[in-house]
């Protein structure tokens, strides 16, 4: 079990240099420099100044190698645009605000999506079933930011029960973390519905009930058990989902977070920081990932040895 | 085979979790001919998908013939008749321009769905070429292949087609079909790799090895035409992720630049004065919606009409 945990945690290292790698071969790429966006030419000299100020005259070996020892030192390196402030300091700023609302938004998920699976399994084919699938399938059909604008127009402008930016008042925090959880929700109980009726065809279910077990005992301690392990497998992508919906949230909400200030860097250019936001980003995702593999480990063994 | 969570992405995956579940029925090479006619009769009797295929088939058709038939110019400005609602003329009233929202978001419809096949086949194309080399091969290549898939495996999709985006320093049609391309073709690489490591364990695959067919005939005569089946779910399954994710870019204003116009800018567009003209955010979204759904569920009839198995176990 220790070898387990460990070979995986260990296994994530290359991942994370590679995914750094990875980001900074394509930062590179990119044509144009930061310092040459100004209306005014910059003179050759400032530019050379400032490209040796930032590292960024030496060969990209070197580059890479500095990224990586201040990365694995938590420090994201210097924003290239705003002065005075590093890659850090935004993260402080707008990280927490992402996380708070990529958080409610799971839980929001969790909390309707998981029951609401299985109450369609357990009832499949009735009109509660039907009724979870048009919701479902409607949640993962209508763009997020069409489901955000609705929610802005009847609950914030037309009813006012909501005010429809910002984030500062828990009201505030209502409607995006719905429009935001939508997503996820409709997935949780897509899959729990598909796990509880493949299980419930199993035969140690038929044992269960042939033996005269009450109905409720077999869904709890059989049924659910065994198809609320595969869920969780579910976190890494919803985490990916969460982000990728944070963008388009957080613009239309107006809210202070990471994905809104991505894209703000990426029209301004400024490297460092939209490489240090992805670079964070996809760390997390593989740190998600991990520990759903060893939480998957511990409860199934018998995915260890694939897994690993 | 064991529940593989790392077959789950994003979206229509719950579909490919299913696949990769059910343990697909690779084979029946055997009744080639019949089993597509009898795939084509399952798919006939699945109402949902066969409802679903016609408005699949009415959007394409749409996006196709209106800008063709329709007597407006859809770029023409012309302020006397801005924000016009429905009518007659105008199905979808006038925009803030004065132009045509049935003719354009037809156009817009050519854009989101035209990037959306585009990007598809070129994930259907990296994706069955990285899985049978992988899965064909085996060994310490296909470790190697599988290792670096396993490491793009979950990364956020958005900001890697941004960050390719601005690699090319311009939004067109084919810098955003490359963009959603690399962002999103790891799955369907994984899925391939599966279907060719299961078909190479049937007993046909063995008896050709065996009598001494070379390593091409086995692949482009055994191998890659048992893949087809699941290659034309996963041009359902894809469309729709391409489709969105292109809406979320241009929505987010990194899309194709004006006049032209997707879905998505389309949407963007209507986003800023959705307050007074919500029709303006309404159609373009509706449009993705209904393709999206449509796709989706012709994506389950095939897949059930393909895999008779999975219809047994539903």
């Amino acid at each position: 079990m220790l070898k387990f945990v460990v070979r995986r945690v260990l296994w994530t290292i290359p991942i994370i240099l590679l995914v750094i790698f990875m980001t900074f071969w394509m930062m590179r790429a990119i044509k144009g420099s930061p310092f040459r966006r100004s209306d005014k030419a910059v003179p050759p000299a400032v530019l050379a100044n400032l490209n040796r100020n930032f590292g960024l005259d030496k060969p990209w070996y070197v580059q890479y190698v500095r990224y990586v020892k201040d990365v694995s030192t938590l420090n994201l390196g210097p924003s290239l645009v705003l002065r005075d402030q590093g890659v850090n300091d935004i993260v402080r700023e707008h990280f927490p605000v992402s996380a708070e609302l990529g958080g409610l938004a799971m839980l929001f998920a969790a909390v309707i999506g998981i029951p609401l699976g299985i109450l369609s399994a357990l009832r499949v084919n009735t009109w509660i079933d039907y009724v979870g699938q048009f919701i479902s399938n409607l949640g993962f059909a209508i763009p997020s930011f069409f489901t955000a604008t609705l929610f802005i127009y009847f609950f914030g402008a037309q009813w006012r029960i909501f005010p429809t930016n910002g984030w500062d008042t828990p009201s505030s925090k209502v409607l995006p973390v719905i429009a935001l959880g939508l997503f996820p929700l409709t997935y949780f109980a897509r899959l729990v519905r598909g796990q509880m009726l493949e299980t419930l065809q199993q035969d140690y279910v038929r044992t269960a009930k042939a033996k005269g077990l009450r109905w409720r005992r077999v869904v709890t301690v059989h049924v659910l058990r065994n198809s609320l392990i595969p869920a969780i497998t579910a976190a890494g992508p919803i985490l990916g989902g969460l982000i990728t919906g944070s963008f388009i949230i957080e613009n239309i909400f107006a809210i202070p977070g990471i994905g809104r200030y991505y894209v703000t860097s990426v029209e301004g250019r400024d490297y460092s920081t939209v490489m240090g936001i992805t670079v964070l980003l996809a760390v997390l995702i593989i740190i998600a990932n991990m520990f759903v593999d060893i939480a998957y480990g511990i409860l199934d063994p018998r995915t260890r040895d694939a897994r690993s | 085979m064991a529940v593989n969570p790392e077959e789950v992405d994003v979206r229509t995956d719950v579909i490919r979790h299913e696949i990769a579940a059910s343990d697909w029925e690779a084979g029946g090479a055997i009744r080639q001919a019949s089993l597509w006619r009898d795939a084509w009769r399952r798919f006939t009797h699945n109402k949902a998908a066969v409802v679903s295929m016609v408005f699949f088939l009415v959007m394409l058709l749409y996006v196709i013939i209106v800008p063709f038939a329709s007597p407006y110019d859809p770029n023409a400005v012309n302020f006397n008749i801005a924000y016009l609602s429905p009518s007659l003329h105008h199905p979808f009233g006038t925009d803030e321009f004065g132009r045509d929202l049935f003719v354009r978001t037809a156009l817009g419809g050519r854009i989101s769905i035209g990037i959306g096949f585009a990007a598809t086949f070129a994930i259907l194309i990296i994706g069955v070429l990285y899985g049978s080399i992988s899965g064909f091969v085996g060994g310490w290549l296909d470790n190697g292949l599988m290792r670096f898939l396993d490491a793009l495996y979950g990364l956020p999709y958005l900001p890697f087609a941004i960050i390719t985006l601005a690699i090319f320093g311009t939004v067109n049609f084919w810098t955003m079909v490359v963009a959603l391309t690399i962002a999103s073709w790891f799955t369907t690489a994984r899925v391939m790799r599966g279907q060719i490591i299961t078909l190479k364990e049937n007993d046909y695959v063995r008896a050709a090895h065996a009598i001494g067919a070379r390593w091409h005939r086995v692949l482009f005569r055994h191998l890659l035409p048992n893949t087809l089946g699941i290659a034309i779910v996963f041009i359902f399954l894809e469309l729709p992720n391409v489709v969105l994710g292109e809406a979320f870019l241009s929505f987010l204003g990194l899309g194709i630049n004006p006049p032209n116009a997707s879905w998505g800018s389309l949407a963007e567009d209507g986003n800023e004065q959705y307050l007074s003209h919500p029709l303006l955010i309404v159609i373009p979204s509706v449009a993705i919606a209904w393709l999206i759904l449509t796709a989706f569920f012709v994506a389950d009839g095939l897949r059930d009409a393909l895999d008779p198995r999975s219809e047994a176990a539903a």
